[in-house]
């Protein structure tokens, strides 16, 4: 398939069209957790639109194969997490902390770690208000992030299995979810609850500290690194006592294999960010960042899925093909969309994500793998994005800016999201080399021509400043 | 009690083996529908939109779990050439099947965006999906091949040929296989997900052996196919089919639809292998009392809910379309005091 079809973004109808040639051994032949019976994932779109993803039908997706399985896998991930409860697995919920606390219940075998707050993506794709509306009888109003719609998920218990532990994080965290995750304990739910230090860099007030830097050289308090293994051997007790017990080995075992994720990761990002022309859209590469956190609830088909990803864009790339126009308008994305449309919107203006600040940068990063296994997660999570100062979030993106590969910045901001209001205007700041476009991620179905013609301006005003 | 879940996420639990809230509860209320908007049912199948305006007024009516876009079997064969009469306010009747007057070899597979009513399904598909397709299953009812193929030819003439010329019948099947794939092609694309109806295979109909030969092969290829795009599949089979229950699982069906035949023994032999939907008498609905209906119902939820693979309660045919309203909401407050799982 790869070779025959030249890469296009298409439609949920043609996708159904190119669908139709598929050999039925290539469906059969892609499982997650190897099952036959129910493991199949290989399916178009049109198959998440029948059962409620009613977004899909506005959305354009990349054309090859494996983006084919990429969206078939992400689509049935609920579905997954239910087999692996049915299965024997133990499902255990992971929250806040996006990305350090999954690598470790990934050291147990029997074990499938999941975020509950990634539902907050739900209400868009499926174009609706139930999750939201029962968010607010429950408690949650409509002024909070749209991570409320993790709450109706608890309630209802038909989006995840009910998971047989609960970690949460709190501190250096997104507020609105933490308040959802109390009123998720408040339900009955027992929440083990992590603390993240709330800045890693605090010389300017407090001297009393020894230093050092991440494998990215950002400074950190060595308290801090302290503090987090302690957190973590907490996180290691609560899971020996459901779980058979996982030798140290296997810790080391999981950082290795979610090393070998993030770099494969970094791969792909440098790819589809720097070939000429861009061989694969924005909106699968926000899928392929995120699935850095856990995999998807099943590492081992992910990274195979990402491996046929590299391989697509590769040769994309070296062929000099791709998905979007030559001259399309780099841009660089922060703050994750809970919108995916808003993707699409970009790229159909003309423009090209090429560099993203998702708020996980503690997801991006490999994980030390020569010193001891607590420390070196303790180590990893001190370069989160929510940590530090803004300009440490997005040093990334001001690197692109300051080096001219970026020609204009969006920052989507989300309703009820505070570090989104008190942030934009910083990083507006830090960037005001090129021009920033703010977006406020509507409720679902709320995107309005006016918003699509901020967005067409925005376009067109860097199309005449980069010509 | 209170309902948790919408239907939307109360069928997706079933179909993952898992128990929702309370039993689906999904009497085929079809052109039925139609009443419940004072529309002539003529107005119901020549218009996608009436036909989705009136399911959803029985949504909203009845509280069930689902839209049903339906009005009679002879849809495909109707777009393969059979004529069909339109009364100002009774299903379609047939006319004359394609067949009286040429070769199978001389009927096309019918373009469902163009030909006949076909068009009218999908519209009607669109609008509910737009409308309630967040909370509800669109479910859109597509007659198997060997109904198919009936609808298209002279059905004493058809029969005998299944016993003289079977070779002429396996090539209408093939081609009502072929129009039958097309229509669901574009039903999935619409966001419907299709329930292959088979009345005419049933045993009221045909024999067992005849079943075997002319009727699961092809229902079963139309499942495979389903099966690509990873669909649970509906299979509806009115009437007797008792002297078939053996053979429903070849069917690969997920779930399957039953009418004239004993629960106990429908969960005795399928329960291992499908999800069970059924089957309370129609007749008895239209013509019942309400506390008939509500012991009645009461007692065949309570016996089936346990179903190994899960249960879905519904009747075991279509709501005749003159059933007293009162008598459809005695079936569903039945089926909802019963069919409780959680709590």
């Amino acid at each position: 398939m790869r070779d025959e079809i030249a890469p296009k973004k298409i439609g949920l109808a043609d996708w159904s069209t190119q669908f139709r040639e598929l050999d039925d051994s290539l469906i059969k032949k892609y499982r997650y957790y190897g099952n036959s019976e129910w493991g199949i994932y290989l399916s178009p779109p049109a198959t998440f639109m029948v059962y409620g993803a009613r977004e899909l039908r506005k959305l354009k997706f990349d054309n090859s194969l494996a983006a084919l399985r990429l969206w078939g896998f992400t689509f049935t991930e609920g579905e997954r997490l239910f087999r692996a409860k049915q299965s024997g697995k133990h499902v255990i919920a992971t929250m806040g902390d996006l990305g350090t606390v999954p690598v470790i219940v990934m050291a147990f075998p029997d074990c499938v770690p999941f975020y509950p707050d990634c539902t907050w993506w739900t209400p868009f794709f499926n174009e609706s208000t139930v999750l939201l509306d029962k968010a607010g009888e429950l408690g949650a109003p409509e002024a909070s992030c749209f991570v409320r719609s993790t709450l109706a998920a608890f309630h209802k218990m038909a989006y995840f299995p009910k998971p047989e532990l609960l970690f949460a994080s709190t501190g250096a965290s997104c507020d609105d979810y933490s308040c959802i995750m109390q009123m998720v304990e408040d339900m009955g739910y027992e929440l083990t609850w992590l603390e993240m230090p709330y800045r890693r860099d605090h010389s300017d007030y407090y001297i009393g500290d020894d230093y050092a830097a991440t494998n990215q050289g950002l400074k950190y308090a060595k308290r801090f690194e302290s503090y987090l293994i302690e957190e973590y051997k907490r996180v290691w007790q609560k899971m020996q006592k459901i779980s058979r017990t996982s030798e140290p080995a296997q810790l080391i075992e999981s950082i290795r294999k979610n090393n070998r994720l993030r770099r494969l990761v970094v791969k792909i990002k440098d790819v589809v960010y720097n070939a000429p022309i861009a061989p694969l859209p924005g909106l699968e590469m926000m899928v392929i960042e995120f699935g850095n956190l856990y995999g998807y609830a099943d590492i081992d088909e992910w990274l195979d899925i990402l491996e046929m990803v590299y391989e697509t864009i590769d040769h994309r790339a070296q062929k000099g093909i791709g998905v979007l126009e030559r001259d399309a308008i780099p841009i660089a994305w922060v703050t994750p969309t809970a919108d995916p449309q808003l993707l699409n919107i970009i790229e159909d203006q003309g423009g090209r994500v090429v560099a993203t600040e998702y708020v996980i940068n503690q997801a991006l990063v490999e994980i030390e793998e020569d010193i001891e296994p607590f420390s070196a997660l303790a180590r990893s999570f001190l370069n989160a994005s929510l940590i530090g100062s803004t300009a440490d979030r997005i040093r990334r993106i001001t690197e692109a800016v300051n080096t001219g590969r970026v020609a204009g910045v969006i920052i989507t901001n989300m309703l009820g999201c505070s570090h989104c209001a008190m942030e934009t205007r910083i990083i507006e700041k830090e960037l005001e080399k090129v021009p920033v476009l703010a977006i406020d991620v509507p409720a679902p179905l709320g995107i309005t021509e006016q918003l699509r013609t901020r967005v067409a301006a925005f376009m067109e005003m860097l199309k005449c400043t980069t010509s | 009690m209170h309902d948790i879940l919408t239907p939307r996420e109360r069928f997706g639990l079933l179909v993952i083996d898992e128990r929702p809230d309370r039993c689906n509860i999904m009497p085929l209320i079809t052109s039925h529908a139609a009443t419940l908007k004072d529309m002539k049912l003529k107005d119901y199948y020549t218009n996608g939109e009436n036909m989705a305006r009136a399911q959803i007024a029985a949504l909203e009516t009845y509280g069930h779990d689902a839209i049903s876009i339906f009005s009679e079997v002879g849809i495909i064969a109707e777009a393969m050439g059979s004529e069909f009469e339109y009364p100002e306010n009774d299903l379609p009747v047939q006319r004359m099947p394609a067949l009286m007057n040429r070769d199978i070899e001389d009927i096309i597979v019918p373009d469902a965006q163009q030909h006949a009513r076909l068009p009218v399904y999908l519209e009607a598909i669109e609008y509910a999906y737009d409308a309630v397709g967040d909370r509800f299953p669109i479910l859109a009812y597509v007659p198997a091949p060997f109904t198919t193929g009936m609808m298209l030819s002279d059905p004493n003439k058809f029969l005998m040929q299944t016993i003289r010329e079977p070779e002429s019948i396996i090539k209408i099947m093939e081609k009502s296989l072929a129009a039958a794939i097309e229509f669901c092609y574009h039903i999935i694309n619409s966001g419907g997900l299709p329930v292959i109806v088979d009345p005419l295979a049933s045993s009221s109909v045909i024999s067992p052996r005849a079943y075997m030969q002319f009727a699961l092969p092809y229902e079963r290829q139309l499942i495979d196919f389903l099966h690509r795009y990873d669909l649970d599949v509906i299979l509806h089979i009115c009437g007797d089919t008792k002297p078939i229950l053996d053979l429903l699982p070849q069917t690969r069906a997920d779930l399957i639809s039953i009418d004239k035949v004993s629960m106990t023994d429908a969960i005795t032999k399928l329960s291992a292998h499908m999800r069970i939907i059924g089957n309370y008498d129609t007749s008895k609905l239209a013509f019942g009392t309400r506390d008939i209906i509500s012991n009645e119902v009461t007692q065949l939820v309570k016996r089936s809910i346990h179903s190994r693979k899960g249960y879905i309660a519904a009747t075991g045919c279509e709501v005749p379309v003159q059933t007293p309203k009162e008598n459809v909401m005695a079936f569903i407050n039945a089926a909802r005091e019963a069919g409780w799982y959680w709590g």
